[in-house]
């Protein structure tokens, strides 16, 4: 065989090799972690304070999350990182905590230029059943960001001229004046339905985000008891001057919400939002099934093996664009 | 493609460094919370350090481009950098209590206002500004941090406070290869389709900075307390009204000038990456001549309204920066191609003249004397030129050419016929001298500013090019 070929082959066998690795860390962006989380159902209102019981006993999700490195600009630091994730409804509202660790609490000082604020998102599909492009959606798929920072923010959010569409962008994003499609766009006053509440200690960020369950607008899921949405994370680190695309994700994960037990009549106890953190606590019962924890094991197999085929088409295309362009010529 | 700019000219011999500029931008744009530290026009002194504190040492910054293997990437994305300026690299905002020179209780001595921080508004030891270094102040400390300094000779270094100091002022240099516009992954800065203006649209920004740490000019400010990134508008409010901005209106020494330069926009890419001793011949090539009837029909068909082409012939910025090759960009190796330009100083002409032991030297003599005159040439090549030092030769000789020509018909009494020799040797004309002289000297039209017109111009193309990479 001619040399050229060997290596060309040779090439190829290492990049779907790599691709594959990546894919069953969960690098690769189509695949999804299809482990399911259930959303306890609860009667009455929802703790606000991230050490109340209810969070801290409630049984969690975990998420890896990995370093941003398919567009400008990428995360330097290429670690992956963890987030814990618990989430509860009780026929009103919707809420859902995250504890991740982070070595220092970063909040930007008054009149501070050079400091990033630490932060995290929680991203739903737009359309009920969608599993849109991971990362930021898609124009015709988009997704729902709920947005957290360090500095108080809370911003309720749509994508969807995804990272993935970098050829549109591109050609978007250098127009003048006629400004395109944002990747990411904050929804109207009345759509800001997302309050939060927070805590730094022991080198943990635990935060939890509440929204009323319904429908609000065209770009928010209603999350109602009941249904299933697939659910995504992002973490950005301050200190390291994190934001933008600078920062780690996870793949699509599916998140089941419990509905009421039986004929049980909704409470419609509402969780004001001036409602003293952790004044008020609620039992949770306690259902982990099995067939959750084995469903979250084949999940996690079916994203491998989804992701080792994608895998393997990303590494034949980039192959095939390779070797089209010439870059393996004389090796 | 033609395109229309509406640039900027510096004549750096005239800038007396009263700071006007500064202070009415200052009024009419940044005198709000979070801009405090924020001069979108600053002028510095050189040799100094400038403001932010050594802006021009890109290794600490990251601004700008680099040329890699016939690729442009942003400094940034090579050195890996992500943090912007801090706080202090600009200068900690400060005011003065002066209402306690009203509230004072009686006592032995005068009341006195203290310096307060303008953010947390507590009393502060001021030890830096905007402008420390004025007036060479200090200046055996703050001239020797010039990074300019080190392209010169040892004993230039030594007796520098003998030798030379001049004012620069500094504005958004409304890039044609914009480093921030490419850095910022939100799109939220462009630049007009009608006249070159870069804008961030305050809408889409998200205040990520990248954009402050890719300006290599440090023109890009973020606003701590909207949390969102500014900068200079080039005053397009009043552009549009056929108005100069606020900093050439005000300027004492009539030291700015503006006008439309029209320019071949499909050949950004090309010059941005020449080689540094090129890039001055290079950016003075992609404008184009507004009297020439084929440009004129190009431009038309890009859409230029005809008010934007007479603009252009009449601009001081198409004859200084192209026609006569006075003017100069402002390091012109950060590869952004900056649009506004500077004539260099002569600073002071008549001493240099001296030394020779004649002030009426022959012209022939002017030659020689370029390059011993106060401001070493290799200076003003490290600011201007990226090291070319030809580029600042041509633009002093042409200086002189018209002193001289002047001269020699009111002191010797010539006919402009006689006296013209010495501006055929730069390749003026006696209507170019004239010009010169009513620009210069007499400070009459300094600007021509076409009112916005609503025409369509399409999007800027080579924006959209691939090829290089942030």
């Amino acid at each position: 065989m001619d040399k050229r070929y060997r290596m060309a082959a040779l090439i190829g066998v290492l990049l779907i090799f790599a691709a594959s690795t990546l894919a069953v860390m969960g690098i690769v962006p189509v695949t999804a972690q299809t482990n399911a989380y259930t959303a306890k159902y609860v009667q009455g209102p929802i703790p606000l304070d991230p050490t109340a019981g209810l969070w801290q006993q409630a049984e969690k999700g975990n998420a890896v999350l990995v370093a941003q490195l398919l567009t400008y600009p990428q995360r330097l630091d290429t670690q992956p990182r963890q987030v814990s994730y618990a989430a509860v409804s009780n026929g009103t509202h919707f809420a859902i905590y995250l504890e991740w660790s982070d070595e220092t609490e970063d909040v930007p000082q008054l009149g501070a230029l050079d400091q990033f604020p630490d932060a995290a998102a929680v991203q739903f599909p737009v359309m009920a059943g969608e599993q849109p492009y991971v990362c930021m959606g898609m124009p015709d798929n988009p997704v729902n960001i709920v947005m957290w920072s360090a500095d108080g923010k809370v911003e309720n959010l749509v994508a969807g001229s995804g990272y993935g569409t970098k050829g549109q962008q591109e050609q978007q994003a250098r127009g003048l004046h006629k400004t395109p499609t944002s990747p990411i766009v904050k929804l109207p006053p009345e759509e800001q339905i997302w309050t939060a509440s927070a805590s730094y200690s022991d080198g943990k960020w635990r935060v939890i985000l509440v929204r009323p369950t319904g429908g609000v607008g065209s770009f928010t899921p209603s999350l109602d008891p009941g249904s299933e949405v697939s659910i995504a994370f992002a973490l950005w680190d301050g200190s390291k001057y994190e934001r933008a695309g600078s920062k780690v994700t996870s793949g699509w994960m599916t998140l089941k919400l419990e509905a009421p037990a039986g004929a049980a009549a909704v409470e419609t106890v509402t969780v004001t939002e001036t409602q003293a953190a952790g004044t008020v606590t609620q039992t949770v019962t306690q259902t982990a099934t099995v067939t959750e924890t084995i469903a979250a094991a084949t999940g996690s197999v079916k994203a491998a093996i989804v992701g080792f085929l994608a895998a393997l088409v990303i590494a034949i295309i980039m192959l095939a664009l390779l070797y089209r362009k010439g870059a393996l010529k004389g090796v | 493609m033609v395109r229309a700019q509406i640039s900027m000219v510096m004549v750096l011999d005239k800038c007396i460094g009263c700071h006007t500029c500064s202070i009415t931008c200052k009024h009419v744009w940044t005198n709000r919370e979070g801009q405090e530290y924020a001069w979108w026009n600053n002028v510095e002194t050189r040799p100094g350090v400038g403001y932010p504190h050594r802006w021009e040492d890109q290794e600490k910054y990251g601004g700008g481009w680099v040329a890699d293997n016939g690729k442009l990437k942003l400094r940034m994305e090579v050195m890996k950098k992500r943090d912007p300026p801090k706080m202090e690299d600009y200068y900690i905002p400060f005011d003065y209590d002066y209402d306690k020179l009203f509230d004072e209780n009686v006592q032995q001595e005068q009341p006195s206002a203290n310096p307060v921080n303008m953010i947390t508004g507590e009393r502060m030891d001021v030890k830096w500004g905007p402008n420390w270094d004025d007036d060479l102040a200090g200046g055996d400390i703050y001239a020797r941090m010039d990074p300019n300094w080190k392209v010169l000779e040892k004993e230039i270094t030594l007796n520098f406070k003998d030798v030379f100091m001049f004012y620069l002022p500094r504005i958004c240099n409304h890039c044609l290869n914009p480093a921030c516009l490419y850095a910022c992954p939100r799109k939220s800065i462009y630049k007009r389709e009608e006249d070159g203006v870069v804008l961030i649209d305050q809408n889409r920004c998200r205040g990520y900075r990248l954009c402050v740490t890719a300006c290599p000019y440090k023109k890009v400010y973020y606003n701590w307390k909207t949390g969102k990134s500014e900068k200079c508008i080039l005053c397009y409010p009043r552009l549009e009204t056929g108005q100069a901005t606020v900093c050439t209106v005000s300027c004492v020494g009539k030291v700015r000038y503006m006008g439309v330069v029209l320019y071949d926009e499909t050949r950004i890419e090309e010059v941005a990456n020449v080689p540094d001793d090129k890039l001055v011949e290079f950016q003075r090539s992609l404008i184009l001549d507004p009297f020439d009837p084929q440009v004129i029909r190009e431009a038309r068909e890009a859409g230029i309204p005809d008010n934007y082409i007479k603009a252009a012939q009449k601009s001081p910025v198409y004859y200084m920066f192209k026609k006569w090759e006075l003017a100069l960009p402002l390091h012109p190796e950060y590869r952004t191609l900056p649009m506004v330009f500077y004539v260099p100083p002569l600073n002071p002409v008549i001493t240099a003249l001296d030394r020779r032991g004649k002030y009426m030297a022959e012209y022939k003599n002017i030659l020689p004397t370029i390059d011993e005159l106060r401001v070493p040439i290799r200076y003003l090549a490290s600011l201007f030129s990226a090291g070319n030092e030809e580029e600042v030769r041509k633009s002093l000789k042409k200086l002189l050419a018209i002193r001289e020509y002047f001269r020699l018909i009111e002191v010797e009494g010539l006919s402009k016929m006689e006296a013209s020799k010495v501006l055929a040797d730069q390749g003026l004309s006696i209507e170019d001298a004239e010009l010169m002289y009513k620009w210069l000297a007499l400070g009459r039209e300094r600007w021509t500013i076409p009112t916005a017109q609503k025409v369509k111009v399409g999007r800027m193309s080579h924006m959209k090019k691939k090829g290089r990479r942030r």
